[in-house]
């Protein structure tokens, strides 16, 4: 049993999920929801659909290059069972996913690095623009055109409902 | 999805007929085009009487066939045409390899040869 990938996202396909499109030319495509499916008929490039994983790695939104993504590959030639090269690469595969995921969130925080000083310098520099915009509150309070005129607050009066009562009892 | 193909203003309005639609599966894809495009040496356009023209003029890029040459250099001139060559003078259309590659693997491996030597076992996963 084989897990596939999407034509179009890149996510896995798990059995009895997805649709397959064989091509006239007997070339197969794989999908792994509708989404996928109606993309591709819409011939839509999955290098330009923002959330496909081929956007993502092409634009150096995530990790491309690393060793890690060297153990899960298409083998087509089968292997003699062996159970001693099964148990080492149980064993290689949980170790590795540990490694990527580490890789991973060290190449997402290195990516984000200089956005928060990118930040201040643009709030500084906002700030620094359109200072003139703001007034001083003690400029506020001498002149009071600059300032919204009070709303005077709703006085709630009591109803008295028992007379409504009464007449409803006499009807 | 999309903007409705009949509408007055769409781009797409001449591609709704089910002439049109009929002939959506029976082109080329892509990826097919591209590689066909990248062969040096092009055989002779075989004549067939069902094709327009005899099936003479033949536009490679948009896999299309005109009446005559006049009407083939005509379409030459398009802005369809063009953005097609456009696109097909670039990178190589996404493949299955494209998204596996895309997806954190690696690419395929079959091992070594088999039939130039006979004594070679394929790779096994020794390198952990």
């Amino acid at each position: 049993m084989r897990l596939e990938k999407c034509w179009f996202c890149s996510s896995t396909i798990y059995p009895g999920h997805g649709i397959q499109f064989v091509r006239n030319d007997a070339k197969v495509f794989k999908f792994c929801r509708s989404k996928c499916h109606k993309n591709f008929k819409m011939k839509r490039n999955p290098r330009k659909v923002k959330w496909t994983k081929a956007y993502r790695k092409l634009h150096g939104k995530e990790l491309t290059q690393d060793t890690t993504f060297e153990l899960e590959r298409r083998r087509n030639r089968p292997e003699r069972y062996d159970r001693v090269v099964v148990e080492n690469t149980i064993k290689a595969m949980k170790k590795i996913e540990e490694v990527r995921i580490k890789r991973e969130s060290k190449f997402w925080e290195s990516r984000m690095k200089g956005n928060k000083s990118k930040e201040r310098r643009e709030g500084l520099a906002e700030l620094e623009q359109s200072i003139h915009m703001v007034k001083a509150p003690l400029a506020l309070q001498a002149d009071p055109s600059l300032t919204l005129p009070k709303v005077q607050a709703k006085i709630k009066v009591k109803v008295s409902t028992e007379k409504q009562s009464t007449q409803a009892m006499q009807e | 999805m999309g903007r409705c193909p009949n509408h007055k203003n769409s781009k797409k309005k001449g591609y709704s007929h089910k002439t049109a639609l009929r002939a959506k599966f029976m082109k080329k894809g892509d990826d097919l085009i591209h590689t066909e495009l990248r062969v040096d040496e092009r055989k002779p356009l075989p004549v067939d009487e069902d094709l327009p023209g005899m099936g003479q003029y033949y536009c490679l890029h948009c896999d299309r066939y005109f009446a005559s040459a006049n009407i083939r250099d005509d379409h030459f001139k398009t802005k369809l045409h063009k953005k097609r060559v456009k696109m097909m003078k670039g990178a190589a259309p996404h493949n299955q390899v494209d998204a596996d590659v895309a997806a954190g693997m690696g690419r395929p491996d079959n091992g070594p040869k088999l039939r130039e030597s006979s004594s070679v076992i394929p790779v096994a996963m020794e390198a952990f």
